[in-house]
C-alpha cells in the first residue's frame, strides 16, 4: 500500500478540465487500515492513530494523516513511531475488516469496468476508455467513485487519471489525500518535468544518488539527458526505461490479472436488518448487478453463494453447485433466496448480506445443452443490458425495486439523482 | 445354520447380490449378505433401502437357518476358493465358510435388527431379457452422472399396452429406444429408474428368460421391481418429473445424410486421437460426402473423408466425439442416418438426430433415436 501520502504538495483538479483523454485510472485509498479501524473509533478521527502490535517488535500497519505528520511511516518499529509521535493511539490491526471493505471497493470499480487491475488491497486500475459510453468523460465517472466509495464504506480514496497507468499513479499521488486530479496527455509533460526524479518509478535511492551527481535533479532534467548518455549511466534497460517514462511513454495497458476466481457484490446495512423481505430485495438488486458484470465480463458462474453476517459479526456463507452455468439474475436471485430459507432466521438481525457468483467459465467454453432453463430469462435480461446502455441504469428495474428505499447505496454516476 | 453348494453356483450367487449395494453405507448392517435356507436351496439378499437384490440357488441343506455377513468379503472368498464343494456352517456369532483345506471364519451380524426387503406389486409388463437388456445399454449412455439434477440421472421407463419406452438424457443429448412387450395393462404410467441400477439390471439378466417389471406407487415409496425365474431387484424412483424431452425431437426431417456405420465409427475414433479432452471434431457434409476434421491445437491436426449421401443444402457440424460414439453404439444397423433440424436461436445449432437404417435407401426405423446438440462452431 502507498503511504507517501501528504508528501509535496497536494494538488487536485476543477470541474472544468478536459478529461475526455485520461482514461486511465489510479484508485488509491487513503490510510486504507487506519481509516477503516477509525469507522469504529469516529472519536479519534482528529487524533494520531498507528495500527500495529504495541509493544515487542510490533511494528506499524498503517498510520492516519495526523500521525504521519510527524513522520510516522508503515513498516516502522512502533516503538519508534511512539517516539516519534508520543500521543499517538495504538490500534490493533483487523484483517477481515480490510478484506471485507476491499471487496466492497473494487466491487464498486468492477461497477464501472470490467477492465479493474487491483494492484493490493487497497489500490487498483481501472481502464474507462469503455465506460466512457456510458457514463461520461472520466472526471465525472472518478468523482462517481469517490463519492459512492464514500457513502458504501464511509472511506475516502483518491484518483488519478491519466492517458497510461504510470501518469494515472502519479497523478493520484499528487491528489492525496481524499482528492481527484486529472492530468489531461497535452498536460502531461508539463506535469512531470518539474517533479523531483525520485517520483519514477524504478529511481531507487542508489539511482537517485547516481543521478543527482550528476546534476539530474527533476524528471525534466532527465528528458533532456540524450538516451545514449543515459543508457551508459544506469545500464541500456533501466536508462531506455527511465527516458520513457520522462517524456510520459508508458506502454502497459491495464490487465485485469489472473482469471476472475467470483464475482461478487455484498453490502453492509446502516442499520441491522430483520425482515426476510427486505433482505430478499436486496439480494434480488445484488442479484442484478452480479449478472450484469457476469454478462459485461463474459463469463457464467456455476456456483452461487449467499454470504450473512449478524449483529454479532458471526458470518456464514451457503452455497450452491448449479447444473448448468448461469449469467441470468433471476436465476441467481432464486438461488439466494433458496439459500436464505434454509438459513432459517427466525428473526435474526443481519449485518451484511452478499451474493457471489463462483466457479466461473467462460460464456464461449460453456457447451449449449439441447435445452435451457436460462435462455428465456437470458435473453430479456441481455435487452434490459441494451436499454441501460442507452438510457441509464434506472431505465428499467424489476418492479420490485421500484420505489424500493436506496438504503446505504445509490446508483453510480446519477448517485444524486 | 449348515449347507453345501457347487462352488461357482455360489459365488455367483453372493456377487449378485453385492453388486448393487454402494461402496460406502450409513449403517454397517446394510453392507451384509443375508443368507437364508429355504425348502431345496438358499436365498441370498442385500437391501440397502433404495435398491434390494435377492436370488435363489439350489443347496444341500443339512440344517435350516439365517445369518447376515459382510457382503463384499464374503463376495471376495467365494471368487477365491478353490474349485469343490462349499461348506457354510454357523457357530453362535461366526460363521465358517470352507472349500477344500481353505477354511474362513467372518463374524455374522445381527440378523434380527436387518430390515425387511419390499414386497413386490403386481407385475406390468413382461418382456425378454434378450430385448430388455440391449435397450438399456442403448439409453444409459445417455443418463447424467451429475447429482446437481437428480432427475435425469435417471433413465424414464414410460410403460404402454404392448410397448415400453425408455428415455434418457444428460442435456447434452438424448437417447430414447421403444422395445414390444406385453402388458395386461393399457397404461402402466412412467418410472424413472435409477442409471447405474438399470445399467446393472441390463447387465446381470444376460440375455435369457423373461423379465417381468413390476411398477408400484402409493403409500410414501414407489418402487420398481425387475425378475426373472431366479432373481429379483428392486429400486426406489427417483422422485420429480422427468424433463419433456420428447417434444425436441422433430417431426419429420428432410435434411439428412446416410453414411455407413461401421465406417463414421472408425473414422470418429482415428480422427478424435489428436482432439483435446472435451474438444468437438467438425464434420462438413457435402455432394462429396462426409469430411472428418481435428484440430488439435499447434500440436496436431487430423481430417478424413468418408462416404456419406446427402439429401439438401450441405452442412457443417460441430460435435463431441464420445456424444457421437455413444449414439451410434446404439445403432445396430449396417446404416445410420444423421438428421439437421432447424433452429430458432441464431447462437445455437439445431440438435441433429441419429438414427439407424437397413440400407441406403430405407427410410430408417425409429426404434432407436439418439439427438446430440452440436457444440458452437469455432470461426
Amino acid at each position: 500500500m502507498t503511504t507517501k501520502g501528504g508528501q509535496g504538495t497536494r494538488q487536485v483538479s476543477d470541474a472544468a478540465v478536459d478529461s475526455s483523454r485520461a482514461t486511465v485510472l489510479h484508485v488509491d485509498m487513503d490510510a486504507f487500515f487506519a481509516s477503516v479501524e477509525l469507522l469504529e473509533h469516529p472519536e479519534l478521527v482528529h487524533r494520531p492513530v498507528i495500527i500495529g502490535h504495541e509493544g515487542g517488535r510490533g511494528v506499524v500497519t498503517s498510520a492516519n494523516y495526523p500521525a504521519r505528520r510527524f513522520g510516522v511511516r508503515s513498516a516502522m518499529p512502533v516503538s519508534r513511531a511512539l517516539r516519534l509521535c508520543p500521543n499517538a493511539v495504538v490500534l490493533p490491526p483487523h484483517y477481515d475488516r480490510y478484506r471485507e471493505a476491499s471487496e466492497t471497493v473494487m466491487g464498486i470499480f468492477r461497477d464501472v469496468t470490467p477492465v479493474v487491475e487491483p494492484l493490493s488491497i487497497d489500490e487498483a486500475f481501472l481502464d474507462v476508455a469503455g465506460a466512457v459510453r456510458l457514463f461520461g468523460p472520466p472526471a465525472g465517472i472518478a468523482a462517481a467513485i469517490r463519492a459512492r466509495v464514500l457513502r458504501e464504506t464511509g472511506l475516502t480514496c483518491s484518483i488519478g487519471a491519466g492517458a497510461s497507468k504510470f501518469m494515472a499513479k502519479l497523478a493520484s499521488t499528487r491528489a492525496k489525500p481524499d482528492g481527484l486530479l486529472v492530468v489531461p496527455p497535452e498536460q502531461a509533460l508539463a506535469f512531470l518535468h518539474p517533479l523531483p526524479i525520485e517520483a519514477l518509478w524504478g529511481v531507487g535511492p542508489a539511482t537517485q544518488q547516481s543521478l543527482q551527481r550528476r546534476g539530474i535533479r527533476t524528471v525534466g532534467d532527465l528528458a533532456e539527458t540524450p538516451r545514449p548518455v543515459l543508457e551508459g549511466w544506469v545500464g541500456q534497460s533501466a536508462g531506455s526505461r527511465l527516458h520513457d517514462l520522462a517524456w510520459a511513454r508508458d506502454p502497459r495497458r491495464v490487465t485485469p490479472h489472473r482469471a476472475e476466481k467470483s464475482i461478487g457484490h455484498e453490502n453492509t446495512f446502516g442499520t441491522d436488518i430483520r425482515d426476510e423481505a427486505a433482505l430478499r430485495r436486496e439480494l434480488l438488486e445484488q442479484a442484478g448487478r452480479v449478472a450484469v458484470r457476469l454478462r459485461r465480463a463474459g463469463y457464467r458462474a456455476r456456483t452461487v453463494s449467499l454470504k450473512l453476517r449478524f449483529a454479532d459479526f458471526s458470518t456464514i456463507t451457503r452455497s450452491h453447485t448449479l447444473a448448468e452455468p448461469t449469467d441470468v439474475a433471476r436465476r441467481i436471485h432464486d438461488e439466494t433466496c433458496a439459500l436464505l430459507t434454509a438459513v432459517r432466521l427466525q428473526g435474526r438481525a443481519v449485518r451484511l448480506l452478499g451474493t457471489r457468483a463462483e466457479q466461473l467459465v467462460p460464456a464461449d467454453d460453456d457447451v449449449p445443452g439441447l435445452w435451457s432453463d436460462d435462455e428465456q430469462w437470458r435473453g430479456a435480461e441481455s435487452a434490459l443490458d441494451r436499454a441501460t446502455a442507452r438510457f441509464g441504469r434506472d431505465a428499467l428495474r424489476p418492479a420490485a425495486l421500484i420505489g424500493a428505499r436506496q438504503r446505504d447505496r445509490e446508483r453510480l454516476v446519477d448517485g444524486e439523482g | 445354520m449348515r449347507f453345501h453348494a457347487n462352488r461357482d453356483v455360489f459365488s455367483d450367487a453372493v456377487s449378485f447380490a453385492v453388486r448393487l449395494l454402494p461402496q460406502r453405507t450409513t449403517l454397517p448392517i446394510l453392507s451384509g449378505v443375508l443368507i437364508e435356507t429355504t425348502e431345496g436351496g438358499l436365498t441370498l439378499s442385500s437391501f440397502d433401502y433404495e435398491v434390494s437384490a435377492r436370488t435363489q440357488i439350489e443347496a444341500e441343506v443339512l440344517e435350516p437357518g439365517r445369518v447376515l455377513v459382510s457382503g463384499r468379503l464374503l463376495a471376495d472368498i467365494a471368487n477365491r476358493l478353490p474349485n469343490v464343494p462349499v461348506e457354510v456352517v454357523t457357530d453362535e456369532n461366526r460363521v465358517v465358510v470352507s472349500g477344500g483345506s481353505a477354511r474362513f471364519t467372518l463374524l455374522s451380524m445381527p440378523v434380527a435388527e436387518y430390515p425387511s426387503l419390499p414386497v413386490v406389486g403386481e407385475p406390468t409388463g413382461v418382456l425378454p431379457a434378450g430385448v430388455f437388456s440391449p435397450a438399456i445399454a442403448q439409453v444409459v449412455v445417455a443418463a447424467s452422472r451429475d447429482d446437481v439434477t437428480p432427475v435425469i440421472t435417471g433413465v424414464q421407463l414410460e410403460a404402454g399396452e404392448d410397448s415400453l419406452a425408455l428415455v434418457a438424457t444428460d442435456r447434452y443429448r438424448v437417447a430414447i429406444r421403444a422395445v414390444p412387450w406385453h402388458s395386461e395393462r393399457s397404461d402402466g404410467g412412467s418410472a424413472l429408474v435409477p442409471a447405474r441400477t438399470l445399467q446393472e439390471v441390463g447387465r446381470t439378466f444376460g440375455s435369457t428368460g423373461d423379465v417381468t417389471i413390476s411398477i408400484t406407487r402409493g403409500g410414501d415409496r414407489e418402487l420398481i421391481a425387475f425378475s426373472s425365474e431366479k432373481k429379483t431387484v428392486t429400486s426406489l424412483l427417483i422422485k420429480g418429473n422427468f424433463p419433456p424431452v420428447r417434444r425436441l425431437f422433430p417431426d419429420n426431417v428432410d435434411h439428412f445424410a446416410v453414411i455407413g456405420t461401421a465406417e463414421l465409427v472408425e473414422a470418429t475414433r482415428r480422427v478424435q486421437l489428436v482432439l483435446e479432452r472435451e474438444a468437438a471434431l467438425k464434420f462438413t457434409f457435402d455432394a462429396d460426402g462426409l469430411g472428418l476434421e481435428a484440430a488439435g491445437g499447434e500440436q496436431a491436426q487430423a481430417s478424413e473423408r468418408i462416404d456419406a449421401v446427402l439429401a439438401g443444402e450441405p452442412v457443417v457440424v460441430s460435435l463431441k466425439p464420445q456424444f457421437l460414439l455413444d449414439g451410434l453404439s446404439g445403432v445396430h444397423t449396417e446404416f445410420v442416418r444423421i438428421s439437421f433440424t432447424k433452429t430458432e436461436n441464431p447462437n445455437k445449432p439445431g440438435p441433429v438426430l441419429i438414427t439407424g437404417q437397413k440400407s441406403r435407401e430405407d427410410t430408417g426405423t425409429e426404434e432407436y433415436r439418439y439427438l446430440l446438440q452440436p457444440n458452437l462452431l469455432l470461426r
